[in-house]
């Protein structure tokens, strides 16, 4: 496979899944609101900082406008365009790396990708401030929709490999976003140790971290009505079996960088197998007991920057292959929220518009 | 003539219509498509309109329009009523493009070996050897099976007696056959019945025909060559299609930065290493294929590309250098062409052409510049060209001004009305629209044409250009057997 069309098929998937998640956090802010009965505080600005400090964008968004409320704060994730990150940024860019490899990926795929990128022009703040329910709905769903025709229309090799590793490399990194962040919230609330932070309205507000995740029945499947943060955090992070826990992300972007490369357990061929392969090894014997020893969001933090370094590794192993005048600048390009098609998008734009025949 | 085409007026005393005659009745190979089309309420025709654009949207077939604020793509327009050629008109433009290309291969062969041509003194040598295509580095490069023009485009036109002519040949990167493929696609999908009434030659394994084709001319050493696409990049306004076609033959689809040569050998860059490349069916122009070669700013070519296809290890498809015959100044002798190298008459016609670069011509143009059309030799898509009746004082001061300045780049034809076709504007009513026809000419071991090809159609009232770039649009185009 062609390096570039690995690493764009790399790209279209991680700014897709970054979508999604996106719009959980949005969504689940909401319902967060209406379970809380503070609809009529709908505007205050605690409760909408934190999704832009789950998305690292602190100093962009005070840049751009100056007040957190449901109004900017919907408007910088969902539609701004100079925000990479925005709903529509993402798919954007998820549509242009899709179009850059569009002989490579199946045709449903493409549709599928072009179609919610014609949904979101078409879509005012006023529809998303009438119906967020509805909205978020889409994109989730759309998002699905994305990840059942890829698995159903398109070959399971190294593509697909590509496909997977972007997908849970992101989701890994936004769910420990999402943890710290909240973590961080009621701490600074409570005062207090995450065993004592279990007043109702902070069990509501738990509920709703594992709302985003979808993770809310799954976790009452195992813990039954015991939501106290410990199990809570237990669960997205250690879980072998959900979806959208650390553990389980980790474990699949490792089958799926064992498969590209042939690596197996005690036997690694590149950096990228032997990062990844560590990560999983320690949060297979790892218990909660001991991220809390270790301090919540220390623990965090470090596996933020582990998941860049595997992306990094990624990167140099398969994409800039044979390449090194390019690398440098690459790299820079392929860390998590930066993205590079923004690099790409004002490549020699001008030559390839040459006259046609 | 019910419904949808009792209001349409072919103002047949001043234009070659193709569905209507002089008498004013319908050529009998269109009697079928009426009647159907009389059978469609306004209604009927929105609802397939609909398809028709839903398909292409969700192919993603856009095109994009340099200059233009707003976004990078449109919609490529497309017109429902699609245009009927017999068997037999067919047949004769089959062979009259076989017989052109085939003798404008052999005049590239000459060009760059003996030029015998040119000591013959058939055409003047400063033509070729002053032209900006000619690039005498290949000068005795041998491709193989010595073709040079695998894959070409001519434009044909008919003149007010419905006569075909070739109005220009692309014998470099033509584009649009994908258009024509999907224009196809999109017409079973909203006309199923219409298509059950005629008996359509099939152009869908146009794919299959052009990978063969690049697979007859790969490297004589290399068994089962690897064949790949290059292509300038997604911002190219052909980039739906370099991807398209990639697809369709199932090979990589690839930017100069995938290609790299080593030791004289091109090879992609892939996850698991370097892959020979035997064959490159490049859409990208001689002066951007290698920076070390042609334009050292090029970020779209491959460094060494240009050596590795001297050294035979690689072939460039199109060949190197053939803009020299598609230039607009060298179009004007292709008949002389094809007497001096096939010993034969032209099948097809050429448009008569003055040529700025001979004196009595130039003062000809200069005089009747407001009833010529005007366009530089090196051109294409429709830009730098003067529209005589439709330009204005000034215009037409400015082009004798550059005329006088550079005569050896331009030529004049006189303004024919091309032939019209009845076409929907907005999908309510018909108007008489000029078209031209691009078939695609594959050469390899042997000529393959598939029938048909792209109808252009130039979607402005009273307009002449059908060139996408200016807004053109197309439609399906049907050789049908009786």
């Amino acid at each position: 496979m062609l390096s570039r069309v690995a690493e764009s098929l790399f790209w279209m998937s991680r700014y897709f899944e970054r979508a999604e998640n996106t719009a959980r956090f949005l969504d689940v802010n909401f319902n967060l609101l209406l379970d809380l009965n503070k609809i009529t505080h709908i505007e205050n600005p605690s409760y909408w900082v934190a999704l832009i400090l789950v998305t690292s964008d602190k100093e962009r968004f005070n840049s751009l406008y100056d007040e957190y409320s449901a109004r900017t704060v919907t408007d910088y994730l969902v539609f701004n365009k100079s925000n990479p990150n925005s709903i529509t940024s993402c798919i954007g860019l998820a549509r242009e790396n899709a179009r850059s490899i569009i002989e490579s990926i199946s045709s449903e795929m493409w549709e599928q990708v072009n179609n919610l990128y014609h949904y979101l022009q078409n879509v005012t703040p006023q529809f998303v401030q009438n119906d967020p329910y509805g909205f978020y709905k889409e994109i989730k769903n759309a998002s699905h929709l994305f990840q059942g025709i890829t698995d159903n229309t398109f070959s399971h090799n190294e593509g697909w490999d590509f496909i997977q590793i972007a997908k849970y490399l992101e989701r890994t990194d936004n769910i420990a976003r999402l943890i710290d962040v909240k973590y961080h919230m009621l701490l600074s609330e409570a005062q207090s140790q995450p065993e004592l932070v279990a007043g109702s309205e902070d069990i509501i507000q738990w509920m709703a971290v594992l709302k985003s995740c979808s993770a809310l029945e799954a976790f009452r499947k195992v813990y039954l009505s015991k939501i106290d943060p410990d199990n809570i955090l237990r669960f997205l992070i250690l879980d072998r079996t959900f979806p959208r826990s650390i553990n389980f992300s980790v474990c699949a972007a490792e089958d799926a960088l064992w498969r590209i490369s042939g690596s197996s357990r005690h036997r690694y061929v590149n950096n990228a197998d032997r990062l990844i392969g560590k990560l999983e090894a320690e949060l297979s014997y790892t218990a909660i007991e001991d991220i809390f020893s270790k301090g919540l969001h220390h623990y965090l933090e470090d596996l933020e920057q582990r998941l860049v370094k595997v992306g990094e590794q990624v990167h140099l192993t398969y994409f800039a292959y044979h390449t090194p005048e390019i690398e440098s600048s690459d790299i820079e390009e392929a860390l998590p929220f930066t993205g590079i098609a923004g690099g790409r998008a004002n490549w020699s734009q001008a030559q390839q518009h040459q006259q046609q025949q | 003539m019910i419904r949808c085409f009792e209001r349409y007026e072919a103002e047949t005393s001043q234009f070659f219509d193709e569905v209507i005659s002089k008498e004013g009745t319908p050529r009998s190979h269109y009697d079928k498509m009426l009647q159907r089309f009389g059978q469609f309420s306004a209604d009927d025709i929105k609802a397939r309109r609909e398809i028709v654009n839903i398909f292409f949207r969700n192919q993603g077939i856009t095109f994009t329009v340099y200059g233009e604020e707003e976004g990078v793509e449109r919609l490529f327009p497309f017109d429902l009523i699609p245009r009927v050629l017999p068997a037999n008109e067919w047949q004769t433009i089959e062979r009259g493009l076989t017989q052109r290309i085939t003798a404008l291969n052999t005049f590239l062969h000459d060009i760059y070996h003996g030029q015998k041509i040119l000591k013959d003194k058939v055409i003047p040598a400063e033509l070729i050897l002053g032209s900006q295509h000619f690039r005498r580095e290949f000068v005795g490069v041998n491709p193989p099976l010595g073709i040079y023009i695998h894959v070409t485009g001519s434009d044909i036109i008919r003149d007010g007696e419905g006569n075909y002519l070739v109005l220009e040949d692309n014998l470099r990167t033509p584009s649009g056959v994908s258009y024509m493929l999907q224009n196809r696609q999109a017409m079973k999908r909203a006309f199923p019945v219409l298509f059950d009434k005629y008996k359509i030659r099939p152009i869908e394994n146009y794919p299959q025909e052009l990978l063969r084709t690049l697979q007859e001319i790969g490297p004589v050493s290399r068994r089962d060559p690897n064949v790949v696409v290059l292509t300038p990049g997604i911002y190219n306004s052909a980039y739906f299609e370099h991807s398209f076609l990639a697809r369709q033959m199932g090979v990589e689809l690839t930017e100069g930065k995938d290609l790299v040569v080593n030791n004289n050998k091109v090879y992609t860059r892939t996850t698991r290493g370097l892959e020979r490349v035997d064959v490159v069916y490049r859409r990208v122009d001689d002066a951007f294929l290698d920076p070390l070669v042609f334009r050292p700013d090029s970020k779209l070519g491959v460094a060494g590309i240009v050596n590795a296809y001297r050294k035979g290890n690689v072939t460039l498809a199109n060949a190197i250098g053939c803009g020299v015959a598609d230039d607009k100044v060298i179009y004007s002798f292709v008949p002389e062409i094809i007497k001096y190298y096939l010993g034969e008459d032209p099948i097809l016609e050429n448009v008569p052409t003055w040529l700025a670069s001979n004196p009595s011509d130039l003062k000809y143009i200069l005089a009747n510049l407001d009833k010529l059309v005007v366009k530089a030799a090196n051109e294409s898509g429709g830009y730098g060209m003067l529209i005589g009746p439709e330009s204005t004082i000034e215009q037409q001061e400015n082009f004798a001004e550059m005329i006088v300045a550079n005569p050896r780049n331009y030529i004049a034809q006189p303004t024919i009305s091309l032939s019209r076709h009845p076409s929907f504007f907005n999908d309510t009513e018909l108007f008489g629209c000029h078209i031209d026809l691009r078939p695609y000419v594959l050469y390899g071991k042997t000529i393959t044409i598939v029938p048909g090809g792209l109808t252009r159609v130039a979607l402005k009232r009273g307009s002449l250009v059908v060139n996408s770039s200016q807004g053109g649009g197309s439609k399906d185009t049907w050789v049908v057997d009786e």
